[in-house]
């Protein structure tokens, strides 16, 4: 799922690229949010006891359960969500998939086999691995999204090539989406933990492209070549690098064609996968199949929710409790009306900063980076001594 | 370096009171004009704007520009030792790692010296543009105080309309709703009581209580508050300081959804 390590890498070369805070700060902005990931994560987390919500009738609803309740969330936040719903994934993707569904099925016989000799936790372990989104469940949440008022697309092919669009079109004011994907699709901005629950008290996160790009001192194209080499979806990633060696290798080649170039005249000791078509993948960051943001289909409208509808739905046929669903219901058709508290961004636009303070904004950045590293080194140091010391001597 | 004294530490204080709740951590930005603050709160709704001018302090001396980055919360603690009635001097280096602060007690000989820890804050400056504000209207900081304070019983939010009629308050909530109309009024005995408005053309815009009720913590630092408003743009509420030094307040308007 999404770039392996980048956050980490984001959060210690270029911190001031993102910021963390509460949900309501967010209020007043248009949000596209990545549905098909969302799902996924309510399938996953929305559970009583591990095992996933059911009705009588023993169909699933963690999904439905998890669509209304963090919807209404987010709406209570004054954030108005517009989902995006992944259509056809990209053909580079069908490797992605093929492992996925692979994993899936061991996780299926191992399933079989907790349940017969495992304990509860290896169930619950293996019942979390074999969880799909199914084509019901994306049709069941948009006929709960409609039924609620709120909008959503089906994008082409990636759901979060779609937002990125939208965002970058001033549409909406972020992506949201936990996949770090969504930069390389040059979103803006990019809102993670958007859709988790309330209990789990984890901040917004929201990273901003353009920073991350500045703080890294790359431009986009070495940022997906970048992420390319941490390993994305679509290729495999390359043996023996991390994290560390991508950006150094990056830093050193400066693309991936002069990489690949001298891991094939045997410069390096790295060894590239033997199908690695990193062409195809970048044009797919940089050329995603996505509907233009002027397109009609990319017209949404935040509408009254269909009250009588909800309860039929949730209520009659999935054994939701009348109450919270008219209650949530109502919440829906307040936030609707009330007026909202516009932002002073609308207003006031930022000065920008003048050469002389980027240039010291950037060495107080780089001092920072060094003397961290320096304390990294000096505690490893330390560790190290304590460690060759015998014990018992001190 | 900086050094600027004030004869009258109260100022300071109420004035960090003033938005100590709206703001967390600023950059008090010292030039050879004086003192200067901009700071947004966290969700970007309101500004804070302050400028203690030069001439506010005696003697103000600032060689190079410097950026004090504070933490109000701190800075509310150390001020907390001071009195109303202290002299206070501020003192600080060229490229500070600490702000000096000294009360002098009026009466006593007593002296006090603290040392505030300074900090590094990026913060985003915003440009803002000259508005003929289609109404002004100042009053009383008591009276708009107490309006507020009023209104907050009964709703989230006011309606202020401004017209030749006057100025009208209003708000309606869940138990009710409620209005203040206030006309144009001169107190010949006591000037501070004059209610002034002057319009070009009628307004109405509706604004957080919340927030308003947050500005008028600085009712104290002047007896008269002046409202500024512009259909469709941020509310401005000014308290004027000792000489042409102020405290500005901007709140962005509750917008009609228009989807």
């Amino acid at each position: 799922m999404g770039i392996k390590q980048l956050f980490q890498i984001i959060k210690d070369e270029c911190p001031d690229a993102y910021k963390e805070g509460e949900i309501k700060n967010q209020f007043g902005r248009k949000v596209a949010i990545d549905a098909s990931m969302s799902i996924y994560s309510f399938l996953i987390a929305v559970r009583s006891g591990g095992e996933m919500l059911t009705n009588e009738d023993g169909e699933t609803t963690s999904h439905l359960m998890g669509m209304f309740y963090r919807t209404l969330r987010i709406v209570d936040n004054g954030i108005k969500p517009v989902y995006v719903f992944d259509g056809a994934p990209p053909k580079l993707k069908s490797g992605e998939l093929a492992k996925r569904f692979q994993r899936k099925a061991t996780a299926t016989e191992g399933l079989e086999e907790a349940k017969e000799t495992g304990t509860a936790e290896d169930v619950e372990k293996f019942s979390r691995r074999t969880v799909r989104v199914t084509r019901e469940h994306n049709a069941e949440c948009q006929r709960l999204l409609k039924l609620m008022g709120v909008p959503f697309i089906i994008a082409p092919t990636e759901a979060e090539a779609q937002c990125a669009v939208l965002a970058k079109a001033g549409k909406v004011y972020a992506a949201a989406s936990e996949d770090m994907d969504t930069l390389c699709f040059d979103s803006p901005v990019l809102l993670r933990h958007l859709t988790f629950s309330e209990q789990r008290k984890e901040p917004i996160q929201e990273i901003f492209t353009e920073k991350v790009l500045s703080g890294l001192n790359m431009d986009r194209k070495q940022f997906v070549d970048l992420c390319i080499l941490l390993g994305c979806d679509y290729l495999d990633p390359v043996p023996k690098v991390g994290p560390h060696t991508a950006l150094k290798l990056i830093r050193e080649y400066g693309t991936l064609e002069k990489f690949v170039e001298a891991v094939e005249a045997g410069k390096t000791k790295f060894q590239i996968p033997e199908d690695w078509p990193y062409v195809d993948a970048r044009e797919l960051f940089f050329n995603p199949d996505v509907r233009p943001a002027d397109h009609a289909d990319c017209d949404f409208k935040w509408e009254a929710p269909d009250v009588d509808g909800l309860v039929q739905f949730l209520v009659t046929e999935k054994g939701f409790s009348e109450d919270r669903v008219r209650s949530g219901a109502a919440r829906l058709q307040k936030n609707l009306k009330s007026s909202q508290q516009a932002r002073l961004e609308g207003f006031f636009k930022p000065v920008p900063k003048t050469e002389e303070e980027i240039k010291n904004l950037k060495r107080k950045n780089e001092e920072k980076n060094e003397q961290k590293k320096k304390k990294a080194k000096e505690e490893k140091k330390e560790k190290q001594k304590a460690k060759a010391k015998p014990r018992g001597t001190a | 370096m900086l050094e600027a004294r004030l004869e009258q530490a109260d100022v300071l204080k109420k004035v960090v009171d003033a938005i100590k709740d709206l703001v967390q951590d600023c950059n008090f930005d010292c030039n050879d004009s004086g003192v200067a603050l901009q700071a947004m709160d966290n969700s970007h709704v309101a500004l804070v704007s302050m400028m203690l001018k030069a001439e506010t302090f005696s003697p103000y001396r600032c060689d190079r520009n410097v950026a004090l980055g504070v933490n109000l919360t701190s800075l509310t603690k150390v001020l907390r030792a001071a009195q109303g009635e202290d002299i206070l001097t501020i003192k600080a280096e060229d490229a500070p790692d600490v702000l000096n602060l000294v009360f002098e007690s009026s009466e006593s000989d007593r002296l006090s010296e603290y040392d505030l820890k300074l900090m590094d804050i990026d913060q985003e400056h915003l440009g803002i543009p000259d508005t003929e504000y289609a109404a002004t209207i100042s009053m009383p900081s008591s009276e708009f105080k107490r309006i507020c304070m009023d209104l907050m019983a009964l709703s989230e939010s006011v309606s202020i309309e401004a017209s030749k009629d006057g100025v009208k308050f209003s708000c309606s909530g869940d138990i009710g709703n409620g209005a203040v109309t206030l006309r144009s009024h001169s107190n010949v005995e006591k000037p501070e009581l004059n209610v002034e408005i002057e319009l070009t053309e009628p307004v109405s815009l509706t604004f957080s209580l919340k927030y308003l009720v947050n500005f008028c913590k600085a009712s104290g630092l002047s007896k008269t508050v002046k409202l500024c408003l512009s259909n469709e743009v941020p509310l401005l509420v000014e308290y004027n300081l000792a000489g042409s030094s102020y405290l500005r307040f901007y709140l962005a308007p509750k917008i009609g959804d228009d989807e």
